[in-house]
Order: C-alpha cells, then sequence, then structure tokens
C-alpha cells in the first residue's frame, strides 16, 4: 500500500513537472487555474490547453502501455533484455503507420493509426518465432538479434521510401526516434481506450502467464495450454505496443527499464508488477520528455532519444549479469 | 584455386558495371578510350563521377570484409562482427560528434578514435572479476555500446541545423554518393598498411584459433596477441567508415559469404576471400542502390541494410539449429 503511494506520489511530480517546465514556464497554480476557468487570452493558458496537456496524455498513454508490454514480454520470454523497441515491434507497428500514411494517403489521423496493430502484431509474432520462442528456449542473444535484424530491415525499407517520397520527411523523424510533441493531433481518446483494454487483458491472464514462466512443462501439469498463453501475451503486447506508437512514435528501452524497477517495488506478483510497470512507465516517460525540453534550449530532444541515452546504460548493466553460454 | 578465380571475375565484372551504368550509360568501348586518351565523355566518369565512387567502395567494402572476418576468428564466433558489436557506430558517432562541435580534423582518425574507445568499453564492460569472458556476453555488450553510440548521434542530430542534419543522417546510413580521389587514397593506403599488418599476424591468429590453451602451450602471450588483432581490426573497420560511413552488414556478412564463395580453407585464403567479397557486396550494394529506382540515389547502406538483416535472421535459426546459441 505504501508502495503503490510512493508510485502514484512520482507519477504526480512527474505530470506537474510535465506541465510546468518548459520554454513557457507555466506554475502549477496557474496551471490549476487553466484547469478550472479556462481564458482563451491567456497565453499561459493556451499553451497549457493545447500543448501541455495533450503531450502530457500521450506520455501517460505511451509510458504505462511500453511499461506493460516491456513487462509482458520479459516474463513470456523470461529474458530480461526484452523490451518492444529493441525487438522490433515498435519499427513493425510505426512501419505499417508510414506504409499506411504515404501508400494509402491519410485520410484521417486514427484510422491510419489502427494500422499499427497489424504492424505489432506481425513484427512481435516474428520476433518471437525468430528468436526461438516457439521452442521453449528464447535465448538473450538470439532474441536480441534477430530484434536488431529486424529493426534494421524495417529502418532500411523507410530510409527508402522516405527519399523515395520527400513529402514523408516529417513522418520520417517521428518514425525513428518517438517523440511527444506532435501529441495534439494523435487520436487521443482511442489510443487510451486500446490501451487501457490491453491493460485489462493482461491483468485478466496475468495468472496462466505466470504459470507458463515456470516452464511448459510444469505450467501443462497446472492446466495451462502454452500456445494459448502466448497467444493471449501477444494480443496484450500488440494492444499496447500498438497504442504506443500510434500516439508517440517508437520509443525504445522504456520497456527494458521499466520492469527490473516494477519488480522491486512490487515484489513477484505479476499482476502488481503490472500495474507498478504502468505507473512506473508513465512517470519515467514523463521525466525523459520533461528532462528533454530543458536539457539544451531552444532544442528540444524527442522523448525517445531520452530514453535511449538513460536506457542504454542499463542495457549494458544487464548484459553483463547475464552469462549467456552459462545458463543456456 | 578455382574459387578465387571466380571471385575476382565477379569483382572484375561488378567494377565495370558499376562504371558503366548510371544515368549516362557507357559502352566498355568509350570507358576504354577515356582512360587510354584522358578525353570524351568516359574520362569525366572515370575521373570524376564513378571512378573515385567505385574505388572508394572497393577499399571500403574490403577494410570493413577482412576487419568481420578477423573479427570472427578470433572469437570463434560468426556473428562477431564490428557493426553488430558497436564498433562501427562508436567510429560513426565520433565522425558526427566532430561535426556538431565544429571541430576539422581528418575523418579517418576521429574514425579510429571511436572505433577504439567503444571496443576498449566493450572489453572492460563484458568483464567481470572472477569468471572468463564468453564471447556471447562481449557482443551483447557491444550491441548495448551500439545502441548507445546510436543514441548519441541521434542526440547531436538534433543540434545541427537542417540541411546539415539531412546530410549527416545520410552519412550515419552509410553512403558513397560525392566520393572524390582524397577518399579513395585514404582507405587505399590506410587500407593497405593495415591489412598487411593484419596478414603479418595470422600466425597468431592461427594459433588462438586451435583454443587458448592449445596457443599458450605453443608459446603465445595470449592475451597481447588478442589485443593486437582485435586492434588491428577495429583500425580496418574503421578505416572503411571514415570514408563510407557506418555501412551495416558488409564486416558480418563477408567471411561466411567469402569462405563459401572460394573455398578457402587455410586462414590467410579465408582473410582475402573475405576482403574481396565485401569489395564485391559493397559494389553490387551501390550500383543496386543507384539503379534500383531512376532519378533518386539511394544510399548503399539501405541496401546492405536489406541485404544484411535476412542474412542475420538466417545465421541465427541456423546456430539455433546447431544449438550454439
Amino acid at each position: 500500500m505504501l508502495r503503490l503511494l510512493g508510485l502514484l506520489a512520482l507519477l504526480a511530480l512527474a505530470l506537474v513537472l510535465a506541465l510546468s517546465v518548459g520554454a513557457r514556464p507555466v506554475t502549477p497554480a496557474v496551471a490549476l487555474e487553466a484547469l478550472r476557468a479556462y481564458d482563451p487570452t491567456n497565453p499561459d493558458h493556451v499553451t497549457l490547453m493545447a500543448i501541455r496537456l495533450p503531450r502530457l496524455a500521450a506520455g501517460l498513454i505511451a509510458g504505462g502501455a511500453l511499461g506493460v508490454a516491456g513487462t509482458i514480454m520479459q516474463v513470456m520470454t523470461r529474458n530480461p533484455l526484452a523490451d518492444p523497441g529493441l525487438l522490433g515491434v515498435n519499427s513493425g507497428a510505426a512501419f505499417a503507420l508510414l506504409i499506411g500514411a504515404t501508400v494509402l494517403g491519410a485520410p484521417d489521423a486514427a484510422s491510419v493509426a489502427l494500422l499499427t496493430f497489424p504492424g505489432a502484431a506481425m513484427a512481435s509474432a516474428l520476433v518471437f518465432i525468430l528468436g526461438g520462442g516457439l521452442r521453449g528456449d528464447v535465448g538473450p542473444v538470439r532474441l536480441t538479434l534477430a530484434g536488431a535484424a529486424l529493426n534494421a530491415l524495417l529502418l532500411s525499407l523507410v530510409t527508402a521510401i522516405v527519399l523515395i517520397r520527400q513529402d514523408t520527411l516529417d513522418m520520417f523523424r517521428f518514425w525513428v526516434a518517438g517523440s511527444l510533441t506532435q501529441a495534439a493531433s494523435r487520436p487521443l481518446l482511442e489510443m487510451a481506450l486500446i490501451a487501457g483494454a490491453g491493460g485489462v487483458f493482461a491483468l485478466a491472464v496475468a495468472p496462466q502467464i505466470e504459470a507458463l514462466s515456470l516452464g511448459a512443462a510444469l505450467s501443462r501439469g497446472l492446466g495451462t495450454k502454452p500456445r494459448r498463453v502466448q497467444a493471449a501475451a501477444l494480443v496484450v503486447v500488440t494492444l499496447c505496443t500498438g497504442a504506443a506508437v500510434a500516439v508517440a512514435g517508437p520509443i525504445a528501452f522504456l520497456g527494458l527499464m521499466v520492469p527490473p524497477l516494477a519488480r522491486l517495488v512490487a515484489g513477484h506478483a505479476l499482476r502488481r508488477e503490472l500495474l507498478a510497470s504502468a505507473l512506473l512507465g508513465a512517470a519515467l516517460l514523463l521525466f525523459a520528455d520533461t528532462l528533454g525540453r530543458v536539457v539544451m534550449p531552444p532544442a528540444e530532444v524527442r522523448a525517445g532519444i531520452m530514453t535511449a541515452l538513460i536506457g542504454g546504460p542499463v542495457f549494458l548493466w544487464v548484459a553483463r549479469r547475464l552469462r549467456p553460454g552459462a545458463t543456456a | 584455386m578455382r574459387g578465387a578465380l571466380t571471385l575476382c571475375l565477379l569483382l572484375l565484372a561488378a567494377t565495370l558495371a558499376a562504371l558503366m551504368l548510371g544515368p549516362v550509360r557507357l559502352s566498355p568501348a568509350l570507358l576504354w578510350q577515356g582512360l587510354s586518351s584522358g578525353e570524351g565523355p568516359g574520362a569525366l566518369v572515370l575521373g570524376t563521377i564513378r571512378g573515385p565512387r567505385v574505388l572508394t567502395a572497393l577499399g571500403a567494402g574490403a577494410v570493413l570484409g577482412l576487419s568481420g572476418a578477423l573479427f570472427q576468428a578470433l572469437f570463434r564466433n560468426p556473428l562477431a562482427a564490428p557493426d553488430i558489436m558497436g564498433f562501427t557506430a562508436g567510429a560513426g558517432l565520433t565522425i558526427i560528434a566532430a561535426i556538431a562541435l565544429g571541430l576539422t580534423l581528418p575523418p579517418p582518425l576521429l574514425a579510429a578514435g571511436g572505433g577504439l574507445v567503444a571496443a576498449l568499453l566493450v572489453v572492460l564492460l563484458s568483464q567481470r572479476r572472477g569468471h572468463a569472458t564468453p564471447p556471447l556476453t562481449m557482443i551483447l555488450v557491444g550491441l548495448g555500446i551500439g545502441f548507445i553510440a546510436s543514441a548519441l548521434s541521434s542526440f547531436l542530430l538534433t543540434l545541427l541545423p537542417h540541411p546539415q542534419a539531412a546530410e549527416a543522417q545520410r552519412w550515419l546510413t552509410g553512403s558513397l554518393a560525392a566520393r572524390d580521389w582524397t577518399h579513395v587514397a585514404q582507405v587505399w593506403l590506410i587500407g593497405a598498411a593495415l591489412t598487411a599488418l593484419a596478414l603479418a599476424q595470422l600466425r597468431r591468429l592461427a594459433a588462438l584459433e586451435l583454443g587458448e590453451d592449445l596457443a599458450a602451450g605453443l608459446g603465445l602471450r595470449v592475451g597481447r596477441a588478442r589485443l593486437a588483432l582485435a586492434g588491428t581490426a577495429v583500425l580496418l573497420a574503421a578505416a572503411g567508415v571514415a570514408v563510407a560511413g557506418p555501412v551495416p552488414f558488409i564486416a558480418l556478412m563477408s567471411g561466411p559469404l567469402g569462405a563459401r564463395l572460394t573455398g578457402a580453407q587455410r586462414l590467410q585464403g579465408r582473410m582475402l576471400s573475405a576482403a574481396g567479397t565485401g569489395a564485391l557486396v559493397l559494389v553490387v550494394a551501390d550500383l543496386a542502390a543507384r539503379a534500383a529506382l531512376p532519378g533518386i540515389q539511394l544510399p548503399a547502406g539501405v541496401m546492405t541494410g536489406l541485404l544484411g538483416a535476412p542474412y542475420l535472421l538466417w545465421r541465427l535459426s541456423r546456430e539455433m539449429e546447431k544449438g550454439e546459441l
């Protein structure tokens, strides 16, 4: 209980900072006033309602969703290096989005955004199979390299598309490293609902996933069907990652950093871990975004770059501790 | 022997094709006229447009291929390559950093510095007291170093004004557009010196391939020999990155591909065929990138990415069947 309160306090701090810090500082008092009595002639109020609030919402959706997706992926593959970004699931979703926007034309943002889901589904299924998931043992090196290969392949395709269609250059900048700056033009409400559905589904199937993580043989004894649980996990990862990419682009390393922290706070019970992951993911992404705004003004460093800068050393720290040859 | 001949013929054919094909198509006769008399469209193409580009591609591909094969032999693992382990990303990062900070140092020097620092970090960070370092840990740590270097590169890109940022982005993909004779001289001279250095160490590498204990029993100072070989291989990769950018997957693919192409068994043959195959792959990739879409020049790195990523996936599934990963 105390720990939950601590997480909520952390998230509240992230929210306040995300609303008030930036090129135009807004004090929390003014922020409250803008929420209560919005005055369209007050520039502070406009900044808050038109820019910071959508950005905040996007950060909450993407951060929470990526935290949940990362935890599910790490538990399913029993691999502390699993992350929607590193394993290419983000890239798959963003690739589908780019294809939708360029090839099909963009009728409206919400319907194009729906393409992220088939993209994420295909990428996560592919990387899981290529990483050896169907055989039950997903080696960390194999899985990470399969993800790197998938990322490289999709990046090459995207670079080619962007060079052919110069008008997609802005999409590309958004594609390469996720960012919360375009939040106002993203379908926030729809994606919040979908990510929420993914989270609820994750909570529902958590006991089966936990059973499977004990090993295929033992979980069969407990009455779970491995393939069915894998499919359920795939649905969770797809819904969460797709929604995150639709609002913020591909943000890597968040799903890598959040699960170990969540385990630290919540212990080894998957449902509590998932809740903690959602809260921590949202808080961490908002912190990263706020940091990106202040680190070198007037330029703004995209949130995806900030999470990569923070998460890269975390990756190293985890990789050092793994003994791939010894444990496999 | 027949394998080596095949590789040479393929290289010759690819070079000719790369010189002939383009927006202005040239016959071999015109090329020959340009080469012998120094006049006509052939001379222009050879002297300023495609000549330097193709020669740079040959040199950069060769050093990258050799570097990859050296690492693969040293680690006795087909996945150990400077592009997987973050060394090329480190070399690219220093060049981008110099652009962003306004430093004017020669690119080969910058790339060498970045590559060596990345390699040093990989070695230091993958060691743990009281444990032997398995190659797979090194590969994982190298991947992480690569991620950090790429993140820092994108971070620095946000500092650059737009046209410069687009140019730097293109360079980071790996591109051979607009190379001149300085690039050719750089990569060929540095490459030749480093290749000689690498070939001089082949006996030690052969001993290391037998296993560390056996090599030590043969009187080799294992630590020092490994360090010298790895340093040479990093510098080779950096020489390629300095002129062509961090082109992905050439180093990873060339060794195994070359061995298959020439059927070389002995170490020297394998190294030389890796260099030849690297050159072949980069020239063909650059030609394909130029010719794929009329009017648009894709960077060569896009093509090697499209070729190399499926290769890496196939390699992973092979390793999986052998149960080595």
